[in-house]
């Protein structure tokens, strides 16, 4: 099986075989990969060993090792079929939802405002503290969910921001 | 003749979380049972499974249950509990709640009302603790005109700063260094306090420049006694949010120990205090110590004094509630070793520390010498947006303060917590910074000199190369897994019919 991960932006081309052997980006790798529990994973690579907590939510895989937290996405071919037919990979989606369950304080920007990467787009207010929410990407604010004062669930899409398309 | 001791055969905790476990815990050791108390969102809390009885108290705002005066008493009354311990944060300062508890005859583990009372309005607490000679930041009163601000601030002597009566959150606050920029400092504060609050009246006070947060622990008992156990440093904070503490200070000295202790004894006396209680201070660069403020409960931060001190605090808060002689009989001069603590929130510090909720999916807590956790959760448990961050505190014992850095760094880097994002990060950062090393920390440290970029150093190719195979694996398998269910099995009868078969051949 052929898979494309997806970190940082940065993509690897990970193939597994039948007898479970390694490829990255077309070098063979050597590691043992042994699941301890549900989530836990002891990883032994070029007499390194480390241990991996993974988990799996809404399409993205989370792996805590050495301290560090890396977010990924793991496609398939078919998903990276599917990926290139959407218009291209690796780029962000640009919904921000709520991390929390909270009350909207202020959305300090409107529809069909132009915002950048790092814009605060929604103030937040949960565990007693207002949280800035920025957006992921550059581009259009495409749809304004919420408005202040309103009380939102945790994952519910406050604002979307549509990225430019590439010409 | 002796005082009767009081008698307390079953305690019930008045609050949630670690602070409700460590109480249950010295109850626990002291063979007492206990109560807990729990909300709607609590119901599968820690501190609940660790109680012999636990009540349910209303919904899960803590309006709706924590703070339910009347919900608690009757708690105590329905489980026969007659002592209540409120811990920290909730009604643990709140003097009313500790006269309505002793008026219905049940014991109150912490100080009398009207210490609480006192010590909690900021007017009052200044002037009783004057009276003892206890040192306050020099400053004005409120209500002066322009004219005699700018006399006080030269008296007080410069740089000075400008603050709101009605402040809060940096509004209508200035600093001032050169007496020729008070006038129109005092003019733009005026005008910033006016429109955020609707008041326009400040105050002047001195400013003090790289200050540390030290405050001193106090144990009085009911036999006339009052004792401190020595100082914490508590100047690594984020919007005046502690987040680590050690004991004893770096910046401390035996000469400055004992006149600060002294100092503190004076301040609680100046309220008859009795139980445990800290005194805060503001200590400038030139080792001037200035009285804050008196914490009239048990301190989120105790664990790093018991442990260079030796005293469990939560054991002799039952003690002195019990009118019996507290255990240590004199002040605590020299600690013995060091302790740090750190506190692990749910916040995510490359997010600004955005607080984070969910399920904690895996948790993997450090051992080994020299390490103690105080927590409140477990694998498998909420962390939900009713209550504050903190899921638990690592504390570590060193013989030198180096020592229980290294062993921190190592706690730190065992303590694994997947499903919601937390501080670790942030810790490790902190204990990699040449300044907290150095002890070089004041109260401005973490906001105005720290960044999470300088001491991290980028994962590694490698490191991200092993983790995207991880992943991969982890994918893989889960999918082939899936793919297992829907495959018809090898034989199309079930195994446990071809047991049964098999069985009933036998017979």
């Amino acid at each position: 099986m052929k898979y494309v991960t997806i970190l940082n932006g940065e993509q690897y081309e990970v193939e597994i075989d039948k007898e479970g052997r390694i490829l990255l980006n077309g070098e063979p790798r050597e590691v043992d990969f042994l699941a301890l529990g549900p989530s836990l994973y002891s990883v032994i690579t070029d007499n390194l060993s480390l241990q991996a907590v993974i988990e799996e939510e809404r399409g993205e895989v989370s792996v805590l090792m050495g301290g560090r937290l890396y977010e990924m996405q793991v496609l398939d071919e078919r998903a990276l079929m599917m990926a290139q037919r959407r218009g291209g990979l690796g780029g962000g989606s640009g919904e921000i939802t709520a991390p929390m369950p909270g009350l909207v304080v202020a959305v300090p920007v409107e529809t069909g405002q132009e915002v950048i990467q790092g814009q605060t787009v929604v103030i937040l207010e949960s565990m007693k503290m207002q949280n800035e929410l920025k957006s992921p990407v550059d581009g259009v604010v495409d749809m304004i969910n919420v408005s202040a004062g309103q009380s939102v669930d945790k994952n519910a899409v406050l604002v979307v921001v549509t990225p430019p398309s590439e010409d | 003749m002796p005082e009767q001791p009081t008698k307390i055969n079953k305690v019930l905790v008045a609050n949630r979380g670690e602070i409700a476990i460590r109480v249950i815990r010295a109850c626990r050791d002291l063979g007492i049972p206990t109560v807990a108390v729990y909300s709607d969102a609590d119901r599968t809390a820690l501190h609940v499974r660790y109680a012999d009885e636990a009540v349910y108290i209303g919904g899960p705002r803590p309006a709706e249950s924590y703070l339910r005066k009347d919900q608690l008493i009757m708690a105590a009354r329905q489980t026969g509990a007659d002592a209540i311990h409120p811990g920290y944060g909730f009604l643990s300062e709140n003097a009313d709640f500790a006269q309505q508890v002793m008026d219905e005859g049940l014991v109150w583990i912490g100080p009398p009302p009207n210490a609480i009372a006192t010590m909690g309005d900021k007017q009052a607490a200044r002037t009783a603790v004057t009276r003892n000679g206890v040192p306050l930041i020099p400053g004005t009163e409120a209500g002066l005109r322009d004219e005699d601000l700018i006399g006080a601030a030269e008296q007080i002597g410069f740089p000075v700063l400008i603050k709101a009566v009605a402040g809060g959150g940096g509004k209508g606050m200035r600093a001032v260094h050169d007496p020729k920029d008070f006038a129109e400092a005092l003019a733009t504060a005026r005008r910033e306090a006016e429109s955020a609050f609707g008041n326009g009246d400040v105050y002047v006070e001195k400013l003090l420049i790289g200050a540390r947060h030290i405050e001193f622990q106090i144990l009085a008992d009911t036999h006339g006694k009052t004792i401190h156990l020595g100082e914490r440093e508590c100047s690594i904070q984020r919007r005046h949010q502690k987040l680590v503490e050690e004991a004893p200070s770096p910046f401390m000295d035996p000469d400055l120990r004992e006149r600060m202790g002294k100092m503190a004894i004076a301040a609680a006396e100046a309220v008859d205090y009795v139980n445990a209680g800290t005194i805060e201070c503001m200590v400038d660069r030139d080792k001037n110590f200035y009285f804050l403020e008196m914490n009239t409960r048990l301190q989120v931060e105790h664990p790093v004094t018991e442990l260079v001190t030796g005293v469990d605090l939560a054991k002799e808060q039952i003690r002195i509630a019990r009118g019996r002689p507290m255990t240590p009989q004199q002040s605590i001069m020299e600690p013995r070793g060091w302790a740090i603590e750190c506190r692990i929130n749910a916040e995510d510090p490359y997010a600004n520390f955005m607080p984070s909720t969910g399920k904690i999916s895996t948790l993997i807590t450090p051992t080994g010498p020299g390490v103690r956790v105080d927590s409140g959760v477990y694998p498998g448990s909420e962390i939900t947006p009713y209550y504050d961050s903190m899921i638990s505190k690592l504390i570590t014992w060193g013989e030198t303060r180096s020592e229980a850095m290294l062993r921190m760094r190592r706690a730190l880097s065992e303590y694994t917590i997947m499903g919601v994002k937390h501080n670790i990060p942030f810790h490790i950062n902190l204990m990699n910074s040449f300044s907290f090393i150095a002890g070089q920390i004041d109260t401005n440290f973490v906001e105005q000199r720290f960044s999470m970029d300088t001491y991290e150093n980028d994962p590694t190719q490698k490191d991200l190369e092993t983790a995207a195979i991880a992943a991969t694996l982890y994918a893989h398998r889960k999918r082939q897994l899936a793919a297992q269910v829907v495959a018809p099995a090898e034989r199309d009868t079930s195994n446990w019919k071809w047991i049964g078969r098999w069985e009933r051949m036998q017979r």
